[in-house]
């Protein structure tokens, strides 16, 4: 056979075999019929298969767990999700990615947080020192379980880590005083404010530290303003006058020192500056 | 002409059946096929499944590897130690050298596949099980599988070192087996070049999944007959260029 | 028609990453007539076995033409009626004699009646009956090339090439081997055969072709080649006086009792051997001394350099 004709055989192989992929691509459906999710391997036994590349057997299976979770037309992808994710941390536990990229699939995929935080929990079992994991799972505590004090936990043990970064610490004060501990939560800010490593850290526990300290004073302002009130039918002219009758045994100032603003028509008295933290 | 491609593929399939090595892995994916019966005392509920999924796993394995090492060690011997000297000074051209090459190791993988699958239909009737038609269709699909192993080989074989052959085979063969993950680089890659790039490289290299049909067989859910008749095509298409290939970069191969 | 003729053949190798070139072959011409036993000789690394192998078609050649038995390499015909035994051959040691022929015959399309006849044949022509049924692994080196000899003559052929073919035999093997080549040109065969050792040569060939680096030096018909080479002419005489002999020739040499007188042509002769009669000399020899095929060689040798 001349030279050009084996060529052009070769060549239409190829493209006949390419033809023969492209039709049979089209009728299976890889992630539908394919998808071995129910035969997957415990972690133990995948490590033996692996034959001594389980970092490749892990990463092959976190890659395709990523691309399988983000498909979005299967409904019932999540069946497996955790009993995948633990055969990926089985393998290589300490291989951070999928801990974090699992338990952020669990959240916002899934939307189950206990699943996510028992990931993570695991991923800080397997990675002393590391504070990441316990970072997320505070996190997804806060917002989403608005569980306040377990959040605080979470923050806690981060915290404690060394090289944790110092907002850590600002979130779990603030943790503290989303759970109503007002005078934890101002001890700590105040622990912060005077440790300042930056002025960032100092204006967020300044304005911490004025919101908490605003929102207990004004409401003993304005208690005792309704009492005045009361007892001589007509607001005070200033606030100093709650202090006079002895209603008060000294006037509360604000955080940065400055009294409180007191309207004396209409009895209302704010802060200078307020600001709202969401609470719940 | 046709004589000497029958003797090159009969004398090639004897090289093999006078090989130690060849009993030896044929013997061990007999041993592993066997030794399925002690995975199956380890399960519970559907001892069957285990047993013939061990059987199969180890006749792949072995058969796999029967494959890419005759295929290699075949060709190279024979020109290592000059013996194609004796067939190629005599009226015979590079293309029935190849072509006889292909045809004697095509027969001994289907020996080699005859004699395990043989033994593991009997030792699943043994231990109670019917004759699966699904199974010999798995057979079928493992044979095809191997023969385009045996051609990769070939082609290898045909211009480069053996050591180099066997890692570029057996790369190939595991590469042929993920494949299908493709169908996610394309959803990923969004530069043209690199879509471009992955497409044709997902078309050029062997695909080799769709041979390893074990899972599904086991299960009872066999592919369509559809996807069977492609799956053929596809490996018959394939052979062919490989052989095509091959004979074009052998026909200008020197024997100094 | 000649059995075989090369002309201008060429042939250069290139190391590993085409950086070197090696041009082994540089214009080889040679021809070989039907019938005859032809020497190819040359040092090892001369380019013998490359011109072989272009022969064959085993290695595509650069430049030049070769016809064998009128045919051009490209045409796998060309190989029907040429048996070929490679330097050092080798065979599947899986096999039996009587299988390597079996399959030897069947790369020639030969009819299987008449080749289990031939095999039994030509295995008794060089002597390895009853050695039918060995593994070829048991075989000895000497017996590998017997048998290498048998497949070369599988399918009858017209021109026979051997590279090398005395290598590695003892001397009753290459006495075999010698009168086997005498038998197959009595067949009317051409035989073509390459050597390095240019005693194989001297006592079988009728015509030589040296070759030294990729060169044919020299081509022709060794009683020729020999024939023309008449260099000088020995007398050797005694019971003269060697203050007589010195007088009529200068050059001598004693050796074994005797004085050895060199002459350079017949004319001397005759006066020189009067004069040592005269003399009351007795001449015991005259003797012509002709190039020997080793001194054509060297001298080409030298010339080389």
């Amino acid at each position: 056979m001349p030279r050009r004709l084996l060529a052009v055989v070769a060549l239409a192989g190829l493209l006949l075999a390419a033809g023969a992929q492209n039709r049979y691509d089209a009728v299976v459906d890889y992630f539908g019929d394919r998808a071995a999710f129910v035969s997957l391997p415990s972690g133990q036994t995948l490590k033996v298969l692996s034959f001594g590349f389980q970092n490749l057997a892990a990463d092959m299976l976190f890659i395709w767990s990523i691309q399988f979770y983000s498909t979005y037309h299967i409904t019932n992808r999540f069946e497996f999700l955790e009993r995948v994710f633990e055969v990926i941390t089985d393998i290589t536990p300490t291989y951070k990615e999928p801990y974090i990229v699992g338990a952020l699939i669990m959240v916002y995929e899934a939307k189950d947080i206990p699943m996510a935080l028992r990931l993570l929990d695991k991923g800080a079992r397997h990675n002393p020192g590391d504070w990441v994991f316990e970072l997320d799972a505070g996190f997804y505590c806060y917002k989403y379980l608005k569980d306040f004090a377990r959040a605080e936990a979470y923050y806690n043990r981060a915290a404690a880590q060394p090289g944790a970064p110092s907002f850590i610490r600002r979130m779990k004060a603030h943790m503290v005083y989303l759970r109503d501990d007002p005078q934890a939560a101002t001890r700590m800010w105040l622990d912060i404010y005077r440790n300042a490593e930056s002025t960032l850290e100092r204006d967020s526990a300044f304005n911490h530290l004025y919101q908490i300290k605003a929102e207990n004073d004004l409401p003993l302002l304005r208690d005792k303003i309704a009492v005045f009130r009361g007892r001589w039918g007509r607001w005070p002219d200033a606030l100093p006058d709650l202090v006079r009758p002895g209603l008060l045994a000294a006037l509360p100032r604000d955080f940065a020192g400055n009294d409180y603003i007191y309207d004396p028509q209409q009895g209302t008295v704010t802060a200078q500056r307020i600001f709202r933290w969401k609470k719940r | 002409m046709r004589t000497a491609v029958k003797g090159i593929a009969l004398n090639t399939f004897r090289e093999s059946a006078r090989n130690k090595v060849f009993y030896l892995l044929v013997f061990f994916g007999v041993l592993f096929a066997l030794s399925s019966k002690l995975v199956s005392f380890l399960t519970l509920g559907d001892a069957m499944k285990v047993l013939k999924d061990t059987g199969l796993a180890a006749i792949h394995f072995f058969s796999a590897l029967i494959a890419v090492f005759t295929g290699v060690n075949l060709v190279y011997k024979e020109i290592e130690k000059k013996t194609v000297l004796n067939i190629l000074s005599k009226p015979v051209s590079r293309d029935q050298f190849i072509f006889g090459k292909f045809l004697g190791l095509a027969l001994t993988m289907l020996v080699a596949l005859a004699v395990m699958a043989g033994i593991f239909f009997v030792f699943v009737a043994l231990n109670g099980g019917g004759f699966d038609p699904a199974i010999a269709l798995y057979f079928l699909m493992l044979l095809l599988e191997l023969l385009i192993i045996v051609a990769i080989s070939l082609l290898f074989s045909s211009f480069t070192t053996p050591i180099l052959s066997f890692i570029f085979t057996l790369s190939l063969y595991l590469i042929g087996h993920v494949m299908w993950t493709y169908n996610e680089f394309k959803v990923v890659l969004k530069a043209p070049l690199w879509r471009g790039f992955a497409r044709f490289l997902y078309y050029l290299l062997p695909n080799l999944a769709k041979f390893n049909i074990k899972n599904e067989v086991v299960l009872g859910t066999p592919p369509g007959a559809w996807t069977v008749l492609l799956s053929i095509l596809y490996a018959l298409a394939y052979i062919l260029a490989l052989l095509c290939l091959t004979i074009l970069i052998f026909r200008r191969r020197e024997f100094s | 028609m000649k059995a075989l003729e090369i002309k201008g053949l060429r042939k250069t190798f290139r190391s590993n990453f085409m950086l070197k070139k090696y041009r082994v072959l540089k214009g080889i011409d040679l021809e070989v007539e039907r019938g005859e036993i032809y020497g190819f000789l040359g040092p090892n690394g001369a380019g013998k076995t490359t011109t072989i192998k272009c022969v064959l078609g085993l290695l595509n050649a650069d430049g030049g033409e070769v016809l064998v038995e009128g045919r051009p390499v490209a045409a796998i015909d060309s190989r029907r009626c040429v048996g070929f035994l490679p330097e050092n051959p080798y065979f599947y040691d899986y096999l039996t004699a009587r299988e390597l022929l079996t399959f030897a015959a069947s790369l020639f399309d030969l009819p299987p009646p008449a080749v289990r006849e031939r095999i039994g044949a030509l295995l008794h022509r060089v002597g390895l009956s009853g050695r039918e049924d060995l593994k070829l692994r048991k075989y000895s080196k000497g017996m590998i090339q017997r048998l290498g000899l048998a497949q070369a003559l599988i399918n009858d052929p017209d021109l026979l090439i051997l590279d090398e073919p005395f290598s590695g035999l003892d001397p009753i093997g290459r006495k075999d081997m010698r009168a086997l080549i005498f038998s197959l040109r009595e067949a009317g065969k051409t035989v073509f055969f390459s050597s390095h050792i240019l005693q194989d040569m001297e006592m079988m060939v009728d015509r030589v072709g040296i070759i030294l680096d990729g060169v044919i030096r020299r081509q022709g018909k060794l009683s020729e080649l020999i024939a023309r080479s008449t260099q000088y002419y020995e007398v050797a005489c005694t019971g003269i006086a060697e203050g007589r002999l010195a007088q009529i020739q200068s050059n001598y040499a004693v050796r074994d009792g005797h004085y050895v007188l060199t002459l350079a042509s017949d004319a001397d002769v005759n006066l020189v051997v009067e004069s040592i009669i005269h003399n009351d000399g007795r001449i015991i020899a005259v003797t012509p001394v002709k190039m020997t095929l080793e001194d054509i060689f060297f001298s080409e040798m030298r010339n080389g350099q």
